[in-house]
């Protein structure tokens, strides 16, 4: 656009100012109730977020050297995940014994002959059996 | 992020010609001042955490979009209307009659008070608003961003959803068709 375009586009922009001088009271009153009610809606500022380091185990990130209670606060947390761990492997240890226990009776029971007479109801038994003798 | 104060401020610098635009677009001072709040509290509601410098872009394309929503509306209104009543096309063209009949009316009362120079400009100011709301949509939004709202170029062309050189373009048209038609009735600005 050239220069008196320009000074055109100006003139009317004056003009149309101009006019806004022109508006009634209720249009300007409503405006006005509009813009309070716009503004009791305004989107709150969102907190800003910062990084911050922080140490999620306490006296990981220190010094030993430098702080001689950091040996114990790293201990208390040290000491119960050992014993947790040992009583998982003694509760898994114990619970294997059962188990040969309980295979080491029945094969004890079907060796000596101990058998209930439903057994030898069993199809499957049988066929064991004849396998067997074969 | 824009304070209360600044958005506040803001507000009431564009409001009025806010009002101004939408009454252009819809011709309706009852749906323009509706249309206004609704931009208003949708910018403060989703922006209002948004930089001051970039309340104005945001704002225009919130108030554009808003006069679009409008006439969707109303279409979809008019769709329904005219399926029940044959007679709508003739009532609305009774209606446009009749907001001219009350334009004309405040154009002469406000004038009727004035002295005769006041008079002769106040009729120059309605010639040139009228002249302004009989543009192409699009050639008006653009002027009325570029010139009255102050925004750059970039910014109208965002708040418009188009190029650069389109808002040139649309600028410029505005401009001369105008200016040819306020030339036709006899006023130099």
């Amino acid at each position: 656009m050239n220069t008196d375009d320009l000074n055109f586009a100006y003139k009317v922009r004056h003009a149309l100012n101009e006019k806004l001088d022109d508006l009634p009271a209720s249009t300007t009153d409503r405006l006005a109730l509009a813009r309070k009610a716009a503004l009791s809606r305004k989107k709150a500022d969102a907190p800003v977020k910062v990084l911050a380091r922080q140490n999620v185990l306490a006296g990981i990130a220190t010094n030993f050297f430098a702080e001689p209670m950091a040996w114990l606060t790293r201990m208390s947390v040290v000491i119960p995940l050992l014993l947790l761990v040992a009583g998982l492997t003694g509760i898994y240890q114990f619970e294997q014994e059962q188990r040969v226990a309980e295979l080491a009776e029945l094969d004890a029971a079907v060796l000596s002959d101990e058998l209930p007479l439903s057994a030898y109801m069993d199809h499957g038994f049988n066929a064991y059996l004849t396998k067997r003798e074969q | 992020m824009a304070t209360d104060k600044e958005l506040s401020d803001f507000l009431e610098n564009v409001e009025r010609r806010a009002f101004k635009q939408a009454a252009y677009a819809v011709r309706k001072e009852e749906s323009a001042l509706d249309i206004v709040q609704d931009a208003m509290i949708k910018l403060a509601e989703k922006y209002g955490d948004k930089p001051a410098a970039e309340l104005p872009m945001l704002f225009q394309r919130i108030l554009q979009n808003t006069i679009l929503d409008y006439f969707r509306r109303e279409k979809v209104r008019n769709t329904w209307v005219s399926l029940f009543s044959g007679m709508k096309p003739a009532g609305d063209e009774h209606e446009d009659f009749e907001l001219l009949d009350t334009y004309e009316a405040e154009q002469g009362s406000s004038a009727a008070e004035s002295s005769a120079d006041q008079v002769e400009r106040a009729q120059i100011l309605d010639l040139i608003d009228a002249e302004v709301q009989k543009l192409p949509a699009r050639q008006r939004e653009a002027f009325l961003m570029r010139y009255w709202q102050d925004m750059d170029v970039a910014e109208t062309a965002e708040a418009m959803g188009c190029s650069e050189g389109s808002v040139k373009t649309h600028c410029s048209r505005a401009t001369h068709t105008l200016a040819e038609s306020l030339k036709a009735k006899g006023i130099k600005l």
